[in-house]
């Protein structure tokens, strides 16, 4: 084996990197600093991670152990934070499925209606669902009809976008097929467009249902109901050893509805 | 021909689990609405009292446009909370979000990883900050948007990841085996073999959750952890509706305008990489979070 | 009878897909489209029913015009024409029996469909036209469980239960294998013989348009080229059609499944 050099030929210039790099760099770098700074910004500063790092440290250690004798006294109000996800879901998700073929062109060529529909969505999808509760609390009082009105408005925004979206992107050989056969626009949407995003609604139904659940331990706090209350007194009183047998009941929930939802979509799909 | 091919028509098949299925959500529902405490007649106010705070916050005197200016400063110290509280998610999870790929790690590394993932996600950012942050750095001035970034920081680097995570597990192997083949040390296949191939998609997902995290920190004022929340906290409080109304309107505004800005950047990265791999198209960060969800 | 009068179609952005077409089908005909792709083959069908809105001219379907056509009095029109489709446009995630009942909703009415409280009688012509294309046995299986040509026949199914005067197939066979494709071919012959349906048939394949076509129309750039029986259409003929020499992908060249037997 010889050890001359491989023929020469031209080699090409590297290319120049596109301007847009340049000027994505740029303007994250801006935005960070101008975001972290004193002057403008939060004030964000690493180091001061550290300064805490002991504190945080003790009061982490005040979660431990759980104190489980504290357990029975938050079946009532899971209970209670159970019951506001169901009626929630069941609601929003209804609602939702109208207002999804509306907010797609697929379904609704009519320009107007689907930039009205795609206008309110969007404003409804603007506000977070602890704002809803806060309003609610306002309207109608304290308890959990305030929390599931604010979850039935946050579960249409989240059902509604991502079904719209999967019904931009379902397959349009059967709604020619549809139109072909002398089908009209309802008879299209039943039996073209609903069969194919069914498995991808009933998807993401448990899966606001399972967003419900989290969120009823947040808006408690304005007085929504559910086991947010609950944990809303516990932090008062600076019960963590409390508070941690909350966050585990509330996990493991989550994660015995995270399966069924897993077993539920394998049987549909 | 035509006489039909003698073949026995089926059997409709029974839908004895599908009916099942229905009955039990039936009950369901059912259970709740019975069981759960909610008074027809309150429901009755809820169009009045709608009506009542519609009214105070954009009819009687008109939202308070004096206060625009302070609406503004609160949203845009949420945007910076939001921002700020997402590259620390980005940061943090990309690590772990490697880690926890059975596909890198395997074995028992991946599955603590991901368990410690869900266990963060489990927390919604509100509550990390009212029982976490807040009692660890304090309330007032620069504290309460520290608080706020740290909780949404930390919640991010639960959701992102187990997207991340998701995301590896699902690249070509080969590129990965081609890197071992040349001799690349561990990190050096994580830089080479790995990263290229799910960086768009992880990029599009930092962005989303950019997204999401505006509207979490425009509520984290609620619990005193700053941001445009602690105004509106506040109006409502002492039933300044008009003051409500103008901020209403500025959360609205400024996450439009956002979501706007980040869709039309996520779909430039994700079809730009598409174009790259030959047209496939990537998924919608959205869906893929309800199917690894 | 489908007439075309001075028809013609030019999509927006200024393409010309069909210029002036004039073109008379006899009711019962098996005609067969050729040419290659772009040349307006699909789009000729598709203004037939409409899919595809005319530009000028008109077509008539026993004398009444598609182009003039109300709404309701299209889908009327179109719910007595099948149509085939390449890619089969079934639903895949339901069963074959939903998709074929797809071929009677004009009449079921909308309330009925919305629910899927389909009449018996609508029930039975879809079995029958799953019979006629002999895969009754698959009618509660979901459609994506079918091989491509099961599919197709499925298709056709969904075609027949229309009870249709005319059917229109835009390359039925384009993505089926050769076997395959002569067992789809003959199913649409046989239907054309035995029901005395107006079949007209976009094919790619010149020798599959020979056998099966009694009547071969060749389309090039927007334009009828050629008009005759399939017997006339020599090599020239294509060669005129496509403007250059043929080639083996002009083609399906599989001769085993091209027994002489074919004929109904």
């Amino acid at each position: 084996m010889t050890s001359a050099a491989p023929p020469a030929g031209v080699r090409p210039a590297k290319p120049r990197r596109s301007p847009w790099t340049t000027v994505a760099l740029v303007g994250f770098a801006a935005l960070t600093w101008w975001a972290a700074s004193t002057e403008f910004g939060i004030g964000f500063d690493v180091v001061r991670i550290f300064e805490n790092i002991t504190r945080g440290a003790d009061i982490i250690a005040e979660f431990f152990p759980p104190n489980w004798e504290y357990l029975p006294r938050t079946y009532g109000p899971m209970l209670e934070t159970f019951r506001m996800a169901v009626i929630a879901s069941v609601i929003g998700c209804g609602v939702a499925l109208p207002i999804s073929f509306l907010a797609s062109r697929v379904t609704t060529p009519n320009l107007v209606a689907f930039l009205v529909d795609r206008s309110v969505l969007n404003v409804v999808r603007a506000l977070p669902d602890l704002l809803y509760a806060l309003v609610f609390v306002a309207a109608v009082g304290i308890g959990p009809l305030p929390g599931i009105l604010a979850l039935v408005l946050f579960n249409i925004g989240v059902v509604a976008k991502l079904l719209s979206e999967t019904i931009d992107g379902v397959d349009p050989g059967p709604i020619e097929a549809a139109n072909a056969a002398g089908a009209n626009r309802t008879q299209m949407v039943r039996w073209s467009v609903l069969p194919q995003v069914l498995p991808n609604y009933v998807a993401y139904s448990l899966y606001v249902f399972e967003l419900n659940i989290r969120a009823s331990a947040v808006i408690g706090i304005v007085g929504a109901g559910g086991i947010g209350n609950l944990i809303n007194t516990e932090r008062r009183f600076f019960r963590y050893d409390n508070l941690m047998v909350i966050l585990i009941e509330i996990f493991v929930f989550v994660f015995v509805i995270e399966l069924i939802s897993i077993w539920l979509r394998r049987k549909l799909v | 021909m035509t006489a039909a091919t003698p073949t026995a028509r089926p059997r409709r098949p029974s839908r004895r689990q599908v009916l099942f299925g229905v009955a039990v959500l039936v009950a369901l529902i059912g259970w709740a609405v019975v069981t759960l405490d909610v008074l027809p007649e309150r429901l009755l106010r809820l169009p009045g009292g709608l009506a009542h705070i519609f009214h105070g916050m954009y009819l009687e005197e008109g939202p308070e446009w004096e206060y625009l200016p302070d609406a503004i400063g609160g949203m845009l110290e949420s945007l910076q909370i939001a921002w700020i509280g997402t590259i620390i998610g980005a940061v943090i999870s990309l690590p772990m979000g490697l880690l926890g790929a059975r596909n890198v790690t395997g074995g028992i590394g991946s599955n603590v990883m991901r368990q410690v993932l869900n266990a963060i996600r489990a927390v919604p950012e509100v509550l990390l900050a009212v029982i976490v942050f807040i009692p660890i750095v304090g309330i007032g001035g620069t504290s309460s948007a520290y608080a706020g970034t740290l909780a949404i920081g930390v919640h991010s680097v639960g959701t992102l990841g187990k997207l991340t995570a998701e995301v590896v597990e699902g690249i070509d192997p080969g590129p990965v085996e081609a890197a071992r083949a040349a001799g690349g040390n561990g990190l050096q296949v994580q830089r080479w073999g790995v990263l290229p191939q799910v960086m768009p998609e992880v990029v599009a997902f930092w962005l989303y959750r950019f997204e999401i995290n505006i509207r979490a920190s425009a509520i984290l004022g609620v619990v005193g952890a700053g941001g445009v929340g602690e105004a509106l906290t506040q109006a409502m409080a002492f039933n300044r509706l008009p003051r409500a109304g103008i901020i209403i309107i500025v959360i609205i505004v400024a996450t439009i305008l956002i979501d706007t800005a980040s869709g039309w950047l996520r779909r430039r990265i994700i079809e730009g990489a598409a174009a790259r791999v030959g047209g496939e198209a990537l998924e919608q960060p959205e869906i893929a979070e309800v199917r690894t969800a | 009878m489908i007439r075309f009068e001075n028809a013609s179609v030019t999509y927006p952005g200024g393409v010309p897909a069909l210029k002036g077409l004039d073109l008379e089908i006899p009711d019962g005909q098996m005609m067969v489209i050729v040419g290659l792709s772009g040349a307006g083959k699909s789009t000729l069908i598709r203004a037939i029913n409409g899919l595809v809105p005319l530009t000028a001219g008109d077509v008539l379907i026993d004398g009444m015009s598609v182009r003039r056509a109300r709404p309701n009095e299209l889908r009327e029109l179109r719910s007595r024409i099948g149509m085939i489709f390449q890619t089969f446009n079934l639903v895949r995630r339901t069963s074959v029996l939903n998709n074929v009942l797809m071929g009677r909703l004009h009449g079921a009415g909308t309330l009925r469909s919305l629910v899927g409280a389909y009449r018996p009688e609508d029930v039975e012509i879809a079995m029958q036209a799953l019979e006629r294309v002999g895969i009754v046995e698959k009618a509660y299986v979901r459609a994506s469980n079918l091989s491509g040509g099961q599919q197709q026949r499925v298709g056709i199914a969904r075609a027949l239960a229309q009870q249709p005067k005319i059917i229109l197939a835009d390359e039925p066979v384009a993505s089926l294998d050769p076997p395959t494709s002569h067992v789809v071919m003959r199913d649409l012959q046989r239907i054309n013989r035995d029901l005395g349906i107006t079949t007209i048939v976009n094919l790619h394949f010149l020798d599959l348009a020979k056998v099966y076509g009694d009547r071969i129309i060749g389309m090039r750039a927007g334009e009828l080229v050629y008009d005759g029986t399939a017997a006339q259409a020599d090599e020239h003929v294509f060669r005129d059609i496509y403007g250059r020499s043929l080639t083996a992908d002009d083609v399906m060249g599989d001769p085993t499944a091209r027994p002489a037997t074919i004929a109904g």
